[in-house]
């Protein structure tokens, strides 16, 4: 049996009366890479905070099977006083886990995927945007969490280099459960197994459809609508 | 090298902010007899002529007023702002501390001389009062402006007290410290020499007033002068120190 890693049940968020997430529910087993698509303005960071407990819900119950899921945020917010390479290791002394060469040996080979070996010893305000976007990504992936959020991670970072990063990615952490926020189709085709499709502003009520599935390249290649797609929350996710 | 070059940058800034000030007082001198704003080239060649036996010592004592006095302020009021900030008490502190700021130095000298009579208590407890509440007001204002950002990642990892204290709270009162060290100090000298001028039988205020009463101009402008020099080094030490070593705490990401 497949276990959850993440249960919503009937979530609601507005703010000032505005809603942003509506009566959402929806599972992610353990294990799955999920794509969350949806409009600018609609929740996704506000679904993403929710579930990793920076903020809280107006109504239902969010489950989350780690203590403390990872969050790779919009924006990379690296220590501006600390290197690169501190950085990096930062979750190591947040945690006092030990850094060993297995860890070493992952640093390195992100180091050659992001080609960052030149700029261990750098600041943050000595790297550019896609630079520091990845160093973010290195910091929350090489501690091998079980589960891992993200929230539009590959914004700044060049076409090339985002394939690299995905395939090593794919490669080399086959079994983390990932949530995935985009407005790429490509990048969902490229990391996710599924895709929760939201076609309103406000998280609701959604379709969830498998990339290797024929409906999701119809989305990909039409203009990013699923007509013949009926939007049901109900929609069992599965790995 | 780098360091040399940011040296001599700073050092730059600061010759020209002396060069201006000596320009302004040469200025102002052609218009005055050398008995009330004696020139620039008048204080030097009757230099050391004028300086009082012991100099030296009233210029220590100076220094050491200033050393304790302000060294005992930064610490108070840079713990007491990080203890306003931490029980969520910035608001009164604050406000204690902007009215505080009005308290005319002048009278509370006074007041200090008639309590602590003549001695260096009395420029010491002053440059205390002086000082406290621009040091606070910086720390607890600096303190409030951190990045909320790096914090809600301190949160997403589980991070503890000490951790927001290690990676957010300590990082970013460097820059205040410095900017605290820049205005405070020269606030301390004003008041330490207010001090001695008003209540103490040594140090460079005392010269000051001493040669004020005997109309020796060209003494009164050497001791400003010095002042100047001295403040303007210490500025642009602390310019090199937030150029190089500091200079990772004054960006954001």
């Amino acid at each position: 049996m497949i276990m959850d890693m993440v249960s919503v049940t009937h979530l609601s968020k507005s703010f000032e009366s505005q809603p942003v997430i509506d009566d959402l529910t929806f599972t992610i087993p353990a294990g799955a890479r999920t794509a969350l698509f949806a409009p600018s303005g609609a929740g996704k960071t506000t679904l993403i905070q929710i579930l990793a407990g920076l903020q809280k819900p107006d109504k239902g119950t969010v489950r989350v099977n780690v203590d403390h899921p990872v969050v790779l945020f919009q924006e990379p917010r690296l220590f501006p006083y600390m290197t690169v390479e501190e950085n990096i290791f930062l979750p190591y002394k947040l945690h006092d886990h030990a850094v060993n060469s297995e860890t070493l040996k992952a640093y390195d080979t992100w180091l050659d995927v992001c080609e960052l070996g030149d700029f261990i010893k750098h600041y943050p305000y000595q790297l550019s945007g896609g630079m520091k976007q990845k160093v973010s990504l290195i910091r929350a992936y090489l501690p091998n969490p079980s589960f891992i959020m993200m929230d539009e991670p590959f914004q700044s970072i060049g076409r090339q280099a985002k394939k690299e990063i995905i395939a090593h990615l794919l490669k080399n952490y086959p079994d983390m459960t990932q949530l995935l926020v985009t407005h790429d189709p490509e990048e969902v085709q490229y990391m996710a197994q599924q895709m929760l499709y939201f076609p309103t502003a406000v998280l609701g009520k959604y379709a969830c459809v498998k990339t290797n599935d024929k409906k999701f390249q119809q989305f990909r290649f039409s203009g990013f609508e699923l007509p013949d797609v009926e939007t049901d929350s109900t929609s069992a996710v599965q790995a | 090298m780098t360091n040399t070059r940011t040296f001599i940058t700073s050092l730059r800034n600061e010759g020209i902010a002396f060069l201006l000030f000596i320009g302004g007082w040469g200025l102002v001198s052609v218009f005055y007899p050398v008995y009330i704003i004696p020139s620039p080239l008048a204080v030097v060649s009757a230099f050391p002529g004028f300086l009082p036996e012991g100099f030296a010592f009233h210029l220590a004592v100076t220094a050491w007023r200033i050393f304790l006095g302000f060294g005992i302020s930064f610490v108070l009021g840079s713990f007491i702002g990080m203890a306003a900030f931490s029980k969520k008490w910035e608001a009164p502190v604050n406000a204690l501390m902007s009215a505080a700021n009005i308290l005319p130095g002048m009278i509370l000298g006074v007041i200090f001389l008639l309590v602590f009579g003549i001695g260096s208590l009395t420029p010491i407890v002053l440059v205390i009062c002086m000082t406290l509440p621009t040091v606070t007001i910086n720390t607890v204002n600096n303190l409030s402006r951190r990045d909320p950002a790096l914090e809600q990642y301190l949160v997403s990892m589980g991070a503890s007290r000490a951790h927001f204290l290690r990676y957010i709270y300590l990082p970013s009162l460097v820059p205040t410290l410095l900017s605290n060290l820049s205005l405070g100090l020269g606030l301390a000298i004003k008041v330490v020499l207010m001090g001695e001028f008003i209540g103490s039988q040594d140090g460079l205020g005392y010269l000051l007033n001493v040669a004020r009463i005997y109309f020796n101009m060209k003494e009164v402008f050497f001791y400003l002068a010095l002042l100047l020099v001295v403040t303007l080094i210490y500025q642009a030490c602390l310019t090199l120190l937030s150029r190089t070593l500091l200079k990772k705490f004054f960006y954001a990401d």
